[in-house]
């Protein structure tokens, strides 16, 4: 034990007197910073444009409030709409599905860049629409990526790891003394391995002080903020481990340096870039011709399906139709069957949506499947899955703006076969429930 | 020198190292070109599937109101080039279809990044992730401890004693070191002919020279720098911390923070203002003072006196189709307007980025390479140009049926027939030639081949004075 802190006492002094290592080391911790930095800006962009959104809604529903206290029945230039009927008054109801940007972002980008983060829900809505895109950017910038805390992690963090620990044995092998540790130390590996656990041990602190800074700021001190500094100890033990095989398999400092950063390479650019590669050739990129079908071509199709068709399969979707007041008609109202029939084009979008998500998630399953030789893209989705950044977190809010879909079209069917008379109480009702 | 650079190669050769990697190099290369070939003509096919499953619906619409196809619409997908299975740019994470309708200008969407989870931060195992990343890291191994080990063995006296030249003996130990570079470049081409054979016209002759030319300055710029290091450096070991922590800065570092910095500099505007301030121009008139009713009532007073009739019944065309075509063309100054100036914006952040390569010439060849294959930003915008400008004609040639074809206003259950549909051309998307954008890149070559005449410069200078 003692020998142990003898040994990163030493370390600690070799380390300090070390311009170059200090220097390093400073720089990732200001690197660091500027990453954080960019991470809680991008958060407070996407705040402050749900803000703006949030105002637009609100300013949205004063207007059609002002209309019914003031007996009007829409705009003045429109004169068709008439916000008494539940048609018009849910297609004037402004509605948004919008995900908040995760406490955790700051520590970890991931894929937010890549997906929209508000949606202007309709009836005539679905998850693929084209407002549904990422935010105005410029692709080369994103093709480089962003100087974010997790790239600093994942791949930066092994580089200086390199440059604090390639001298371990490398430098007593060049200068012709390393048999003196074997008679000082008795073991050199264990010498070695002692010497690169307090640069490990470094940087397991510092990285953790920082995930534990942004949750604190943030006010997420979470399940997942631990776990992200279980899986941060863990990358960093993967690294030491591979480094420690290195240095004991090693001849000199230069030999060190360069297996080093060709591991690094193979590790964080070749095999990553490989698997990539490989999911292009098994699964090219999609062009939604499924969805781009049902879309277009079937929506179209729709219109030219007689009213009695419509009004089966409306029912086919909603059952409890029957029960209501035009259910129970025996003649069938062009214009009801004409104002609900978005409901039979959300179904088929849904349908084929849901081959397209199918798609996605056998690409994603073999993207998984690589993980065993592939370490640091499970590091990188592990932590962007921790951060509530990556395509799954996407996923479920594409889920939840189906949903908000699903719930206008549905409130939108059943008040028009109901034939609502809709006042302000009513239009009021409409707003809690599509809240 | 010749004999020099003759001795270097002998000695390269007779390293043991040296020949596996150099043959595992090829190989590399060899497998790495191929799979971006099949890669690339996979995602070809289905582009080309996906096209001609939507255009046979366009060619199949049963006798319809050209109004209503407008509605209907088209879409463009993004081609691939072939060279894109070298560099594929911003492909991936820009995206793919583009719808193209009437009243409404889309966006490009569906971008292979957000189809599934992250995997590589470095793209796909290209030749340019070879060629930018592997390459040069080969060719600083090669020449980290040149004259470092010359100096550290003695043997450096020992060649200056029999009279050669230290400058002669650094310049062929840069540029023995350099051709190897060179080669690996013109085998990973030569694979590529190999499977594009058919495909290639003078464009992609022009774009692959251009290519294998900023690669090969950049091999250059790496070579005299490693062996300017080990010239400078007294030992081989800080020669090769230097040289590493150079490239890293340069690869991983710098592209990044350039690419931030950029991009603050010269900021966008969220998608809700963009989308607000262009719904705005739309409804009010670009100049504030021209709302539509307006237009649509000046219109109307126009054709009127045009055809000498009081009413709009009495016109032989459809007016109709005129308000919308108005429409169109307005929509179409503010989409100018908007576009111009985010695409404006986007280019001014490209010129930024390009000066970037004063301190870190791998932006330059990053620029150079996208450039060259096609996949840059300066292509993606050229995409959606065409695009839109197919739009605007395939909208107009609907809308002119639509007023000149034989309806009368108001009518809108008038129907075209099929022929009409199929006679309606389809977007093809025309690569630019490099002969005529080669301009763009103009701070990039220049930037690119400073660096390199600098850098041996810098060299020729050094070897004057390097201590033995």
């Amino acid at each position: 034990m003692m020998k142990a802190y003898h040994l990163f006492l030493y370390e600690y002094k070799h380390f300090i007197r070390s311009k170059a290592k200090v220097f390093a080391f400073i720089l990732f911790v200001i690197a660091s910073f500027y990453a954080l930095y960019n991470g809680f800006n991008l958060q407070n962009k996407q705040q402050e444009t749900l803000s703006s959104i949030e105002q637009k809604k609100q300013e949205g529903i004063t207007k059609i409030l002002s209309w019914y206290d003031q007996g009007k029945k829409g705009p003045e230039d429109r004169s068709w709409i008439d916000i008494t009927t539940p048609f018009w008054a849910l297609e004037n109801t402004p509605t948004y599905s919008i995900k908040l940007p995760s406490p955790l972002l700051p520590l970890g980008i991931g894929q937010a860049e890549q997906y929209g983060y508000y949606k202007s829900v309709t009836t005539w809505s679905s998850v693929y629409d084209n407002d549904m895109v990422e935010e105005l950017a410029n692709p080369e910038r994103l093709v480089n990526g962003n100087i974010d805390f997790s790239f600093l992690i994942i791949f930066l963090l092994p580089i200086l790891m390199i440059i604090l620990t390639y001298n371990i044995n490398g430098l007593e092998k060049d200068l012709n003394f390393d048999k003196l540790i074997v008679i000082q130390s008795g073991s050199t590996q264990k010498w070695i391995l002692l010497r690169l656990s307090f640069y490990s041990t470094i940087l397991v602190a510092t990285v953790s002080v920082f995930i534990l800074a942004v949750a604190l700021l943030n006010n997420s001190l979470t399940s997942e903020v631990f776990a992200l500094v279980l899986l941060n100890t863990l990358y960093i033990i993967f690294w030491t481990l591979v480094f420690y095989f290195i240095i004991i398999k090693s001849n000199s400092s230069s030999s060190i340096a360069f297996k080093m950063i060709s591991i690094w390479l193979i590790f964080c650019v070749l095999i990553p870039g490989a698997v990539h590669q490989l999911v292009s050739i098994k699964y090219p990129a999609n062009y939604m011709t499924d969805y781009l079908d049902a879309n277009r071509k079937e929506a179209y199709e729709i219109y030219e399906l007689a009213p009695d068709t419509l009004s089966v399969r409306l029912k086919n979707i909603y059952p409890d139709l029957i029960k209501t007041k035009h259910g129970q008609d025996n003649l069938v109202d062009k214009e009801i069957i004409n104002n609900t029939v978005s409901a039979i084009t959300n179904q088929i979008n849904k349908d084929a949506i849901a081959k397209i998500e199918y798609q996605n998630k056998i690409k994603n399953n073999f993207i998984a499947s690589s993980y065993w030789y592939n370490p640091v893209s499970f590091v990188q989705n592990k932590w962007n899955s921790l951060t509530a950044t990556d395509y799954t977190a996407y996923q479920d809010y594409r889920n939840n703006v189906q949903k908000s879909i699903d719930k206008k079209i549905e409130l939108q069917v059943f008040e028009c076969w109901n034939r609502k008379k809709v006042d302000k109480k009513t239009f009021e009702n409409y707003l809690k429930i599509l809240k | 020198m010749k004999d020099i650079f003759v001795n270097e190669w002998k000695g390269l050769f007779r390293n043991r190292v040296f020949l596996y990697l150099t043959l595992f190099f090829i190989a590399a290369l060899a497998i790495v070109t191929w799979l971006g070939v099949i890669q690339n003509q996979k995602q070809i096919e289905a582009q080309n599937a996906a096209h001609k499953h939507i255009r046979a619906q366009w060619d199949e619409m049963k006798p319809s109101n050209p109004h209503g196809a407008a509605h209907f619409g088209s879409y463009a997908f993004k081609p691939n080039t072939i060279l894109n299975s070298i560099d594929e740019g911003v492909n991936a994470v820009t995206g793919n279809v583009l719808r193209l309708e009437g009243h409404t200008q889309n966006d490009v969407v569906y971008s292979e990044a957000s189809q599934s989870l992250l995997i590589s931060k470095f793209g796909k195992l290209k030749p340019s992730l070879l060629f930018q990343f592997i390459i040069p890291l080969f060719l600083i191994f090669l020449a980290f401890k040149t004259l470092a080990s010359e100096r550290e063995t003695g043997r450096l006296k020992l060649l200056l004693i029999q009279g050669i030249s230290l400058r002669n003996l650094v310049f062929a130990k840069i540029f023995s070191i350099w051709v190897i570079g060179i080669l690996l470049l013109l085998f990973a081409t030569l694979v590529q002919i190999i499977f594009n054979v058919n495909q290639f016209n003078s464009n992609t002759i022009l774009r692959l020279l251009f290519l294998i030319s900023s690669y090969g300055i950049y091999y250059l710029i790496i070579t005299s720098l490693t062996v300017y290091i080990s010239v400078v450096l007294k030992n081989s070991t800080a020669s090769l911390s230097l040289t590493i922590a150079i490239w890293v800065v340069w690869t991983i570092f710098l592209p990044k923070i350039a690419g931030n910095a950029v991009e603050k500099l010269s900021p966008l505007p969220t998608r809700v203002e963009f989308q607000e301030a262009m719904d705005e121009d739309r409804s009010k008139g670009i100049d504030g003072h021209n709302p539509s009713g307006d237009r649509k009532k000046e219109l109307e007073k126009a054709t009127l006196a045009k055809y000498k009739v009081d009413s709009l019944s009495q016109l032989p065309i459809n007016f109709d189709g005129l308000v919308m075509q108005a429409d169109e063309d307005y929509g179409s100054t503010v989409w100018d307007k908007h576009f111009g100036k985010l695409y404006k914006q986007l280019q001014l952040q490209k010129r930024n980025y390009q000066l970037s390569g004063i301190i870190n010439p791998f932006s330059s060849l990053q620029n150079l390479s996208m450039g060259a294959a096609g996949t840059d930003m300066f292509h993606h915008l050229d995409f959606l140009k065409q695009a839109e400008n197919y739009r605007r004609v395939f909208i107009k040639t609907l809308n002119d049926k639509m007023a000149f074809g034989g309806s009368k206003t108001g009518d809108w259950s008038w129907t075209t027939d099929n022929a009409f549909y199929k006679s309606v051309n389809d977007f093809e998307y025309q690569q630019p030639s490099l002969s005529n954008d080669w301009s763009k890149y103009l701070i990039d070559i220049l930037v690119l081949l400073s660096w390199a005449i600098a850098l041996l410069a810098l060299t020729n200078y050094s070897s004057k004075r390097v201590s033995i």
